[in-house]
């Protein structure tokens, strides 16, 4: 009874496990080679500190999510010195790339004025209108958008319309041409002298003269109009006002400024300034080493491909052993169903839970562990038929050949795991998800033999004595021996 | 003959027809070895994907008449250096070296209007050189790393002997994948690579499994030193779980090259099917047969 019960264990928590993910609606969460996108690796220069690729990374994640029609992006730090960045279901690839790949364009702007003023859009004009005092005319100029009022597209020579989520709220800016760019820039750094948060900034020795003409000019200016705005690839990340203590007719001199931040944080809108204003966009300057772009049509069809080979294998294998061991065959398909059902629901789990992508070498892993999880059958039923043919009982022999296969099994699997565990650290992309899956199938291989096979092999042996039930040999062939 | 077979009671000298496959073993190496020297000295052509060499490849399902083609070839765009058909699809594909983005989306316009396909639709992959060197290095360590533990713990669990005779049958199987795959000019790709790692811990854990048996009858024979009788009716007894435990491996294996044949898909699930295929076949053969002459030495010393 007891027996039966260890038997029971392991397809109990397959199918409780499966009926969790159906009911709860988990599936394995595709690779983009399985569901169509953009899959590029980048990677720093030899010996790029893991800081500046961490700061990189985020700065990525920040801009891919800009774009909107990005479903899970996925940038991960892969090895010492590549990111993995997964883009699954964008096809517009130009775009997906340009944000990734290149460092941003950072300008200096002068503020000509901002929605904080009088709440609406600095581009819109309103004229009385004659037929209809009540609805004020809108004048919208070229360019920019007629609902919200900020210019399609950033020109930094030209007056420009930008959008800026810095102060939590979103405030539109009317702002000049740009005055400076990142190139102007030598250094920035996050510091906190007394109870506040300043990002001190430093200017290229020739940039020098151009700053202070730049902070006289708004010095002399009052409200909205002296803030110089921070502008990113047409976002404004910050727009710090000139401090009234700013002479006019001296501006700010020694090509160094000082950006109060406040104390509200600890620090982060200090230090991502800090990171944007030294490297513009990105602190690293990668090198795309691939892209790849799979269309989802074709994914779809590799998936189909990996899944009826899948069920194919496994219906196939399943009728093979049952033809060969009958009723041992039995236990070996309500084995192999109950590891295939295991396999999925965990993937499905750590998809959802921890991230883990099944992507195609994933399936590769998985349609290779069937092989190798039946050949734990086949190696207990072996040994079962050894010990019956040098004249053993059909009960002894069943419970010494799943005590020996274990031994057997647990050396060769220990082999398999640590192949897949090395091949996991060492490894970069694709690899990886191969060596997860293998490495997960093995260990439910070795949980299945011990728990499962171990007793399922005995009860067999108490149900029939005759091997014909088990082989196709009779008593007459083991009496022969 | 089959119901000797599955009793294990075949009788096959295993012993006495050790110095034959010996040859054979001696034979194959040097025809592996004999290839490899091809390759170096050019004469047989190492077909490496864009991975390794860097450059892009563009692939599509569309119409195609052989005109069409060598308009591509000869467009002036970017260099396109060969281009791929297939028997039983319209999916075609084309190699180009390294270029510019700009190029790069220019080229990728002519194709979506020559061929009348939505540019989403054609898969666009691009490899700087350095990639595919990382892969080869990163997976030339984790080899060397993976050798040495295996060494170790088959010495620790057997003798030191075997550790070597395992790397013998493991060299085997990826010599005699490789060499199909430079004899065939197959395409070699990351996914190629994967398989050959796979065909590496797959040949060892057949090869282990043998080993354990054979450590098994010496122990209840209360051998101190494996004789040939112990040789002969372990090998007799082992070739029956060998075949079973090769075709249940080959069988999802074969499920993929035959369902991706007649879908007329050739994708990274085929490409590494293909080597796998090969791999275990040879990890069978050589877990038995490559062994043997191994072992019989050790006998006879």
């Amino acid at each position: 009874m007891k027996n039966i019960l260890k038997l029971l264990l392991l397809p109990v928590i397959s199918i409780t496990l499966f009926y969790y993910t159906l009911s709860s609606n988990i599936s394995p969460k595709l690779g983009l080679d399985l569901q169509g996108g953009i899959s590029v690796i980048l990677t720093a220069p030899e010996g790029t500190e893991q800081e500046l690729i961490e700061q990189a990374v985020e700065i990525m994640r920040t801009r891919i999510e800009a774009f909107g029609d990005v479903q899970e992006p996925e940038i991960s730090i892969s090895g010492n010195n590549s990111v993995l960045v997964q883009l699954p279901g964008v096809t517009d690839q130009n775009k997906a790339i340009e944000a990734l790949g290149t460092t941003g364009l950072l300008t200096f702007r002068p503020v000509l004025d901002s929605s904080l003023t009088n709440g609406y859009s600095p581009a819109f004009d309103y004229q009385p209108n004659p037929d209809d005092p009540e609805n004020p005319l809108k004048i919208v100029p070229d360019g920019v958008d007629e609902i919200i009022g900020v210019s399609n597209e950033d020109n930094p020579n030209s007056i420009s319309y930008l959008l800026g989520v810095n102060t939590g709220f979103p405030v539109i800016y009317e702002l000049g041409p740009a005055a400076l760019t990142g190139n102007d820039i030598s250094d920035a750094i996050a510091v906190y002298p007394d109870n506040e948060w300043i990002v001190s900034l430093e200017l290229k020795s020739d940039s020098d003269s151009k700053f202070t003409n730049l902070t006289k000019d708004l010095a002399s200016k009052s409200g909205e109009q002296r803030k110089l705005a921070i502008v990113l690839d047409g976002e404004v990340v910050s727009a710090p006002g000139i401090a009234y203590d700013v002479d006019p007719n001296v501006g700010i001199t020694g090509g160094n400024a000082a950006i109060s931040m406040g104390n509200t944080d600890t620090g982060e809108s200090a230090n991502n300034l800090a990171v944007i204003l030294r490297y513009g966009a990105l602190p690293v300057a990668f090198e795309r080493s691939s892209i790849q772009k799979v269309s989802a049509s074709l994914g779809e069809n590799t998936l189909q491909l990996g899944l009826q080979a899948g069920i194919v294998g496994l219906i196939i294998v399943s009728s093979l052993l049952f033809l060969y061991y009958r009723a041992l065959g039995i236990v070996v398909i309500f084995g192999l169903s109950s590891f295939g059902l295991l396999f999925y629901s965990v993937i499905s789990i750590l998809g959802n839970f921890q991230g883990y992508t099944l992507t195609l070498a994933g399936i590769a892993g998985a349609i290779v562990s069937i092989g190798l999880a039946a050949d734990s059958y086949i190696v207990t039923f072996e040994k079962f038929k050894d010990e019956l043919k040098v004249g053993r009982s059909f009960q002894f022999a069943a419970n010494k050949a799943v005590d020996d296969a274990w031994k057997t099994i647990l050396i060769a699997d220990f082999v398999s795991i640590s192949a897949a565990f090395l091949l996991y650290i060492l490894a970069i992309g694709p690899i990886k998800g191969f060596a997860l899956a293998l490495g997960l199938a093995t260990i439910f291989d070795l949980f299945f033999t011990r728990i499962y096979t171990r007793n399922a092999v005995p009860l067999i042996s108490n149900i029939t004595t005759n091997p014909r039930l088990c082989f196709p040999i009779k008593n007459k062939d083991l009496q022969n021996v | 003959m089959f119901k000797n077979l599955f009793l294990g009671n075949t009788k096959v000298d295993f012993y006495k027809k050790s110095k034959f496959f010996y040859k054979v073993f001696i034979i194959e190496i040097t025809i592996f070895v004999g290839i490899i020297i091809m390759v170096f000295t050019n004469t047989l052509d190492l077909n490496l994907s864009v991975d390794f060499t860097g450059g892009t490849t563009y692939q599509f399902d569309t119409e195609y008449s052989s005109e069409d083609i060598s308009d591509v070839m000869n467009s002036n765009i970017l260099e396109v250096s060969r281009y791929q058909t297939f028997e039983n699809s319209n999916s075609i594909i084309f190699r180009a070296t390294e270029a510019s983005s700009e190029e790069e989306a220019q080229f990728l316009d002519y194709l979506s209007n020559k061929f009348n396909i939505p540019d989403s639709e054609i898969e666009f992959q691009r490899v700087g050189p350095t990639f595919g060197q990382e892969i080869t290095q990163k997976g030339l360590r984790a080899l060397i790393i993976f050798l040495s533990f295996i060494v170790i713990l088959i010495t620790y669990r057997y003798e030191f002997r075997y550790s070597l005779i395992a790397l013998a049958a493991l060299v085997h199987d990826l010599l005699l994948c490789f060499s199909i795959y430079l004899l065939l000019n197959l395409e070699i790709t990351p996914s190629t690579v994967i398989a050959l790692l796979t065909i590496l811990g797959y040949s060892l854990y057949d090869t282990v499994i043998l080993f354990d048996k054979l450590n098994d009858a010496r122990k209840v024979k209360k051998q101190n030193n494996l004789n040939i009788e112990t040789l002969n009716s372990t090998f007799n007894e082992v070739l029956m779980r060998s075949i079973n435990t090769s075709i249940t491996s080959v069988i999802p294996i074969a499920s993929i090259l035959f369902i991706g044949n007649y879908l007329g898909l050739s994708g990274a699930l085929t490409d590494f099917a293909l080597p796998l295929f090969i791999g275990i076949m040879s990890g069978t053969y050589s877990s038995i047969f490559v062994t043997i002459p191994f072992l019989s030495k050790i006998i006879k010393n």
